[in-house]
């Protein structure tokens, strides 16, 4: 009786194990698409393990196209010129490309392509400064009741390259009930000269899962990465008077402007508004005061839209725009750098193009 | 009712922590069919239809988001509030479209009554008719929204 | 069983219709007929299976389990086999016919769990067709359950627009259906009589 039992189950485990064996050698086999080489724009050459999407692939190699969901197709924000090896478009792209994207054929998502066969892709050249950095949190302040600064220090030996004005993205760790990674974006609020840390400002967002994150699970110590140098809002080179008008959380990329500019030295003459609508959405302001002192021509601006009688607000009201022909000496050698919401923008924009200051120089970084 | 593979999949992206942090769906046992087909029939009930509703809230949205500080106020007793965060947000249906990270209050100052939604709520009602579950953080009711909408 | 393969293939897809006589592989019938494309999607995957799976089972049958003496654990040795092929169709679909695999790689898992194709493969033993009844068996059965999915995605696509009771609305209205569409293949069964 044992006998047969063991028999039994013995040609059923000699059955799965054979099945399980051709299981096996199909993966390796169909799986294994061997080495497979990325050309980038011509120039250069990686050797990658074919089978994996292109956007991990050259993460892999150091290279970090944006990518907001992780690479599970939801953001769209990977998009990428992929001249030939990139196989057919896939349902799956088609919903985030534009009319425009479908006709040219060659944009793809870089996270839904699958390189199993030598690829060639074209990038911008800037995507190649971008890096991974590992970072430990060094320092954590509350600015607002709702902003907080972050400070990152590198690990031993990392050191960034970036613009002022730039921004990096954020990865999460997976916590709670959130189970994937994701990046988000945040403007770099430190100046470059200090190339082995970095500080972001972040604002809580009812829901968002990074600023939770930053904001209820973050502490001194914690260690995070972070993907960047991005973006092309940054300081121009020049003599220009300058007019910065930011709102929010919209401060962080003017403060590294700022810093970077006191670094430097400037004789520019400078104006600094700050829109918000009451006294509680003020930050930094005794450091951008205490710079209109270092500067020989810089003045810092907050103006209120919403304050009370009770805030007992001594300053500026209302919207910015109003004040802008005190600031302007000569609009056509007068730069402007925006940041803050799209509306805050396009009012902002419509006002300067009014008072003289050419469309080309007006930067802006906007949210939406 | 079972759901589909692809209800499956929708369904899934609404849970908490896959695109936002407490979900679409919030205490609601029901299915994604039960749910939209009970809003809809409360719709009925109150004589309005999703799109109409969906317009409504685009035109306030839209009106305050052109603005400089995402305030304003409209035909002399909505006051409406636009916050725009950095970032766009996909649909948890995955038809392709990235929406902004905004949410709206609209206050109906005549009725002194006031309703908050996100510019992705508008899409959910206008193109799926979704309201999201009950006990889901932008939940909008049907019924409240009616009551602010219009006059 | 004497009867030939050819009218075996055509009885399994009129006469006896695996899903509207035997009332097999209701689960996605159901809830994958509600847009004809991906009834079609699924009707083609299960085509396949059900054809190479009801070969490599009557194989494994009839040189595996008759031999050894261990036909009763015919059960879990068919489904074992089915989900090994279902997996590796996976795999060659991927690599060769990406643009497929887009298309049916979503419904493969669901084949797994598709009693009909297993529910065929028992028929075949109970039946004791050959081999090439049995691919004629497999082959039918899985055009006939295609042709059975498609009908009801077409009859749903124009239900879409008529009124139907709210308590009968979705499932209810399609088992509705079901029946009248089975009861309409019954009328063919007189023809040949494969049981």
């Amino acid at each position: 009786m044992f006998s047969i039992v063991l028999k039994d189950v013995g040609i059923l485990s000699a059955i799965a194990l054979v099945l399980s064996v051709i299981m096996v050698i199909a993966q390796r086999w169909l799986s294994n698409y061997g080495e497979c080489k990325i050309d980038i724009n011509g120039k250069r050459e990686v050797t990658v393990t074919g089978g994996n999407s292109l956007l991990s692939s050259l993460t892999e190699k150091q290279i970090f196209l944006p990518s907001a969901c992780g690479g599970r197709g939801s953001c769209g924000a990977c998009k990428c010129k992929v001249v030939s090896g990139g196989g057919p478009l896939l349902p799956t792209e088609k919903p985030f490309l534009s009319k425009e994207e479908l006709l040219a054929g060659d944009i793809r998502l870089s996270c839904q392509v699958k390189v199993k066969s030598d690829v060639k892709i074209e990038l911008p050249a800037s995507i190649f400064n971008i890096r991974k950095y590992h970072a430990t949190i060094s320092e954590i302040v509350d600015y607002t009741y709702d902003i907080k600064g972050l400070t990152f220090s590198f690990d031993e030996g990392e050191t960034v390259d970036f613009l002022a004005g730039q921004y990096v993205q954020l990865n999460t760790e997976p916590y709670e009930k959130v189970k994937e990674r994701v990046s988000r974006a945040y403007s770099i609020s430190s100046k470059p000269e200090i190339n082995n840390a970095l500080q972001l400002i972040i604002r809580y967002v009812p829901e968002g899962i990074c600023t939770t994150w930053v904001h209820r699970h973050l502490k001194v110590g914690d260690k995070v990465t972070l993907t960047g140098p991005y973006g092309d809002f940054y300081l121009r080179d020049t003599d220009a008077d300058i007019i910065f008008v930011a709102g929010g959380s919209g401060k962080a990329p003017i403060k590294s402007i700022l810093e970077h500019l006191m670094e430097v030295g400037t004789n520019r003459k400078m104006t600094y508004f700050f829109g918000a609508r009451t006294p509680k959405d003020l930050y930094l302001t005794e450091e951008f005061k205490a710079m209109e002192q270092i500067f020989p021509d810089f003045k810092y601006e907050p103006v209120l839209s919403a304050a009370t009688p009770e805030d007992n607000w001594q300053g500026k009201t209302g919207f910015v725009m109003p004040y802008f022909p005190q600031a302007i000496r000569d609009p056509k050698n007068t730069e402007a750098y925006l940041c803050g919401s799209p509306g805050m923008i396009n009012a902002v924009t419509k006002a300067l193009m009014e008072n003289g200051i050419p469309k080309d120089k007006i930067y802006y970084d906007s949210f939406g | 009712m079972k759901e589909t593979t692809k209800e499956q999949r929708i369904r899934a992206r609404m849970q908490p922590g896959a695109i936002t942090l407490t979900g679409f769906i919030g205490k609601d046992k029901r299915s994604l069919g039960s749910i939209i087909n009970a809003d809809e029939q409360e719709l009925n009930k109150l004589g309005r239809n999703a799109e109409e509703i969906a317009a409504r809230m685009q035109y306030f949205s839209d009106a305050s988001f052109n603005t400089f500080d995402g305030s304003i106020t409209l035909d002399e007793n909505y006051l409406v509030e636009t916050e725009i965060t950095r970032g766009r947000i996909p649909c948890p249906y995955a038809d392709g479209g990235q929406h902004r990270k905004a949410i709206t209050k609209l206050t109906n100052l005549k009725k002194n009554k006031s309703v908050s939604w996100t510019a992705l709520n508008i899409h959910l009602i206008k193109e799926h008719h979704f309201f999201e579950g009950k006990g889901s953080t932008f939940r909008v009711e049907p019924s409240v929204l009616v009551e602010v909408l219009f006059d | 069983m004497d009867i030939s393969a050819f009218i075996l293939f055509w009885a399994a897809i009129f006469t006896s219709n695996i899903l509207l006589t035997n009332f097999l592989g209701m689960c996605s019938y159901l809830s994958v007929s509600k847009e004809i494309e991906s009834s079609f999607g699924l009707g083609i995957s299960v085509m396949f299976v059900l054809t190479i799976t009801t070969g490599l089972n009557w194989l494994v049958y009839n040189f595996l389990l008759v031999p050894f003496g261990i036909v009763y654990l015919q059960f879990i040795v068919f489904i074992i086999v089915i989900a090994a092929f279902v997996q590796l169709l996976e795999l060659i679909l991927e690599r060769y016919a990406p643009a497929l695999y887009y298309t049916l790689g979503i419904f493969l898992p669901l084949i797994t769990v598709n009693c009909a194709i297993f529910g065929v493969s028992l028929f075949m033993v109970i039946r004791n067709y050959n081999f090439i009844q049995s691919i004629a068996f497999g082959a039918g059965s899985g055009i006939g359950w295609m042709l059975a999915i498609l009908m009801l995605a077409a009859i749903r696509r124009k239900l879409k627009e008529k009124l139907v009771p709210a308590g009968l609305q979705g499932v209810g209205i399609s088992l509705i259906v079901t029946g009248i569409m089975a009861l309409a293949f019954v009328g063919f069964s007189g023809i040949v009589q494969v049981q």
